[in-house]
C-alpha cells in the first residue's frame, strides 16, 4: 500500500504537558506526518477538532480542564475519526472505559515511540484503506477493492478466506501476526485446530503473490508463532 | 455444628456409660451383702439346728452346749410347744416374760410368719413339739406378705430389662431437659468462634447462660474487624502511594525515552553521542518496566489487582507475547524460536490473559536485561502430569549455580538483591511468581540446556 496518502492526514495531538506535545508532534512529522496539530486543553481540542475535522486524535486522559473520556464522547458528537488514548493511567478500568467509548487503541506512557509510529501507522491504514485499496508487494500488487492479486498483469483472483488472511496480514504490515490471531480473523473465536488449514491458505496466498513461493519474500513464516506480510515501501 | 454435635454424643456416651457403671456397682454391693448374710447364719438355720440339738433329759428336755451358745450368741431365747396340747414344755431362762406359755393353732401361724411381742420368731419342727426362737426386737425385720404374683417372676427378665431401658430413658431426658438451655447457649458461640478466622464478622446475641462469653466474642470480633480495616486502610495507602508515583513518573519518563530514541538514530550526532542516548533509552525502558512491575507487584500483594480468571488457550496467549516482543526488537538482538508444543492437545489453563501476558513479556524483558550483547530466546509450552509448563529460555550469558540457589531460595525476588552481572533479577521474577501464584500455579528456574538461564511457569491444566 502507499502509505504517502496515510501520511497527509490531519492529526490531532492533545496533551497538557507542552513538551510531550512538542516530541511527540515532532515524532509524527520526523516519519513524515504533514499536518500534525496540537491542544494542551479540553476547551482546546474541541475547539481545534470543530476548525479542522481531525483524521486520527491522540487524546490524553488527564487534562487540565476536563477529561479525555469526555473530550472523545464530544467529538463523537460531530466526528467518527479514529482516536488513539496516550496516557499515564493504564489501569484496566481505564482502558475499558478508554475503549468502551469507542477508542481505537490505548497506549500508556511511558511508551516508545516507534510504537506509538505503528500503531498510529496501524489505525490509519484500517481506517482510510479503502481510499486506496493497492497494496505494494515486492513482485505482486493487491487490490482489496476488487479482491484480487494483481501479478506480470495478471488479475489472480482472491478467496474469501485468503482476502480475510490478507486484510488481517496487511492492517499488521511490518509486523507479525499470530497463528492464532489469523485463524481467529477466518475461522472465527475458536479458532483452534484450523493451524494445518491456515498452512494450505497461506501456501495458495504465496503461489499468488510471490514470485517464487518456495522462498517468500512478502509473506514471511516465524517459525511456531506467525506470518509476518512486508510491503515493498517497508523493505 | 460438628463441635456441637460431638459434644452432645460425648455427653450422651458419658451418661450411659455412668448409668452402665452404677447397675454394675450396684449389683455388685448386692452380692456382697448377698454373700455376707449367707456367711451368717439365717435364723431359720438356728432355729432347726436348736430343733435338732433338742434331747429329752431328766427334768424335760435340754439342747446341746453348742445349741445353747448359738442362742447366746444371737441373743434369742427359745420355746418347744407340745404339738397336742399347745403348752410351752420347755424353754430357755431368757425368756420375757411378756411370752405367752399357752399356744393355739393360730397363735403359731401369727409367729410363724410375724413376731411374738415384736421379738421376730422363726419356728422349727422337732421331734417333741414345735421349737420357736424369739431373737432380739431390732434384730430381723420379717416379710409379713412374702408372695408375689407368678406371672412377675416368669417374666422377671424382660421386666428388669424394660426398667432398665425406662431408667436410661428417663435419666436421658432429665439431662437433655437440663442441658437444652446450655446447648442452645453454646451452639451461637461455637459458630461464632468457627467464624472467626474466616475474617468475618461475628454477632452473637447476648443473652441465655453464656452472655458474658457471647459479649466477650462480639468484641473479639470487633477489634478484628477494626485491625482488619486499618491494615486494609494501610494496605490501600501504600499501594495507592506506589500507583501515584508510578503514574507521575510516566509522563516524564515518555519524554526521556522519546529524546533519547531521537537522539539515537540522530544522524547529525556522533556515534558516541549516539551511543549514550541508546543507553539513556536503554535505561528508561528498564526504569519504565521497574514502575509498571512495582504498581502491579504492589497491588497483587494487597489483593487490589482483581483477576479474572479464563479458560484460555495458552499457546495464543504465549505466542502473542512472543510476537509483540519480537515486533518491539527492531534490531533483532533477540530473536524468539518456538521449540514446541503439543497442537494436537489445546494447553488450557485458568488464567487472566493480560497477567499472563505480562509474565511472559517479563521473562522475555529478563532476557533481553541480562544479555546486553544479544541471545536468542527459547519458548515452549509443555504438559507435565496435571500442568502445563510455559518455559522461556535462553542462549545467553546465564548465571551460576550459586546465583540460580539464591534465586531459589529468595522466597521473595527482591530479596535476591545481589547483583548478577551487575543487575537484579528481583521484581521482575517476583512477579511473573506472584501472577502464577495467582493462577496456582508455580516458577521453577534453572540452567538452560541451551546455555543460559531458564525460567518455567508451571500451571495447573483446565482438563484436570
Amino acid at each position: 500500500m502507499s502509505a504517502d496518502y496515510l501520511k497527509q492526514k490531519r492529526i490531532l495531538l492533545v496533551d497538557d504537558e507542552p513538551d510531550l506535545l512538542t516530541l511527540v508532534a515532532n515524532i509524527l512529522r520526523q516519519d513524515g506526518y504533514t499536518d500534525v496539530r496540537t491542544a494542551d486543553s479540553f476547551a482546546n481540542a474541541l475547539h481545534q477538532a470543530e476548525v479542522s475535522a481531525p483524521e486520527l486524535a491522540v487524546l490524553d486522559v488527564m487534562l487540565p480542564d476536563g477529561s479525555g473520556f469526555g473530550l472523545l464522547k464530544r467529538l463523537r458528537g460531530f466526528t467518527d475519526c479514529p482516536v488513539l488514548f496516550l496516557t499515564a493511567r493504564g489501569e484496566e478500568e481505564d482502558r475499558i472505559r478508554g475503549f468502551g467509548l469507542g477508542a481505537d487503541d490505548y497506549m500508556v506512557k511511558p511508551f516508545s515511540p516507534r510504537e506509538l509510529l505503528y500503531r498510529i501507522a496501524a489505525i490509519l491504514r484500517r481506517t482510510y484503506r479503502s481510499e486506496d485499496p493497492l497494496v505494494e508487494l515486492d513482485g505482486s500488487r493487491i487490490d482489496f477493492a476488487r479482491a484480487e492479486v494483481i501479478r506480470d498483469g495478471e488479475q489472480i483472483p482472491l478467496t474469501a478466506k485468503e482476502f480475510a488472511l490478507l486484510s488481517a496480514l496487511c492492517r499488521n504490515a511490518g509486523r507479525i501476526v499470530t497463528i492464532d490471531a489469523l485463524c481467529t480473523a477466518v475461522w472465527g473465536d475458536n479458532p483452534y485446530g484450523y493451524e494445518n488449514s491456515l498452512m494450505a491458505h497461506i501456501r495458495r496466498i504465496r503461489e499468488k503473490i510471490e514470485t517464487d513461493p518456495s522462498h517468500p519474500v512478502s509473506l514471511v513464516t516465524v517459525k511456531g508463532l506467525g506470518y509476518k506480510l512486508i510491503l515493498k515501501s517497508r523493505k | 455444628m460438628n463441635s456441637i454435635l460431638k459434644l452432645i454424643r460425648r455427653f450422651v456416651g458419658i451418661m450411659v456409660l455412668s448409668f452402665v457403671l452404677l447397675i454394675l456397682l450396684n449389683l455388685s454391693l448386692l452380692a456382697a451383702i448377698a454373700a455376707r448374710q449367707a456367711a451368717n447364719q439365717s435364723p431359720w438355720t438356728i432355729a432347726m439346728e436348736t430343733a435338732q440339738a433338742l434331747k429329752p433329759a431328766d427334768s424335760g428336755f435340754t439342747v446341746t452346749s453348742e445349741a445353747f451358745a448359738s442362742l447366746r450368741a444371737c441373743g434369742a431365747w427359745a420355746v418347744l410347744i407340745d404339738e397336742s396340747t399347745g403348752e410351752v414344755v420347755w424353754q430357755t431362762e431368757d425368756l420375757p416374760v411378756t411370752v405367752p406359755m399357752h399356744y393355739t393353732y393360730s397363735d403359731i401361724a401369727a409367729l410363724t410368719r410375724g413376731y411374738i411381742d415384736s421379738y421376730p420368731t422363726f419356728p422349727a419342727a422337732s421331734a417333741y413339739g414345735l421349737m420357736v426362737l424369739g431373737f432380739p426386737r431390732t434384730s430381723y425385720w420379717k416379710h409379713m406378705w412374702p408372695s408375689w404374683d407368678y406371672q412377675l417372676i416368669a417374666h422377671a427378665p424382660q421386666i428388669a430389662l424394660t426398667a432398665a431401658a425406662l431408667n436410661l430413658i428417663l435419666i436421658l431426658l432429665i439431662y437433655l431437659t437440663a442441658n437444652y438451655r446450655l446447648l442452645r447457649s453454646v451452639q451461637p458461640l461455637a459458630s461464632g468462634i468457627q467464624t472467626l478466622p474466616s475474617g468475618e464478622p461475628v454477632f452473637i446475641p447476648e443473652h441465655g447462660l453464656l452472655s458474658e462469653l457471647a459479649s466477650s466474642l462480639n468484641r473479639t470480633s470487633g477489634l478484628l474487624q477494626s485491625q482488619k480495616y486499618e491494615l486494609r486502610k494501610k494496605e490501600t495507602a501504600r499501594a495507592n502511594w506506589i500507583a501515584g508515583i508510578s503514574h507521575d513518573i510516566r509522563t516524564p519518563l515518555s519524554m526521556v525515552m522519546g529524546y533519547a530514541e531521537q537522539l539515537k538514530d540522530d544522524a547529525a550526532l556522533s556515534r558516541g553521542q549516539q551511543k549514550k542516548a541508546a543507553v539513556i533509552l536503554r535505561e528508561s525502558e528498564r526504569m519504565r518496566d521497574l514502575v509498571n512491575d512495582l504498581n502491579l507487584a504492589s497491588k497483587l500483594e494487597y489483593n487490589m489487582q482483581p483477576a479474572h480468571l479464563r479458560t484460555e488457550n495458552l499457546t495464543a496467549i504465549v505466542r502473542q507475547a512472543a510476537v509483540d516482543f519480537i515486533n518491539a526488537d527492531i534490531a533483532g538482538k533477540y530473536p524468539v524460536e518456538w521449540t514446541g508444543n503439543q497442537p494436537q492437545i489445546p494447553c488450557t489453563a485458568d488464567v487472566d490473559r493480560e497477567l499472563l501476558t505480562r509474565a511472559v513479556m517479563n521473562l522475555f524483558h529478563n532476557c533481553r536485561n541480562h544479555n546486553e550483547e544479544g541471545c536468542t530466546i527459547y519458548i515452549s509450552i509443555r504438559r507435565s502430569e496435571a500442568s502445563w509448563d510455559i518455559r522461556v529460555e535462553d542462549d545467553g550469558v546465564g548465571l551460576s549455580d550459586e546465583e540460580l540457589n539464591r534465586l531459589r531460595d529468595a522466597s521473595q525476588g527482591a530479596a535476591c538483591g545481589a547483583g548478577i552481572d551487575g543487575q537484579r533479577h528481583g521484581l521482575g521474577l517476583q512477579l511473573v511468581r506472584q501472577i502464577a501464584s495467582v493462577f496456582g500455579g508455580e516458577i521453577l528456574m534453572d540452567h538452560s540446556n541451551y546455555g543460559g538461564f531458564s525460567v518455567t511457569i508451571s500451571l495447573p491444566a483446565a482438563d484436570t
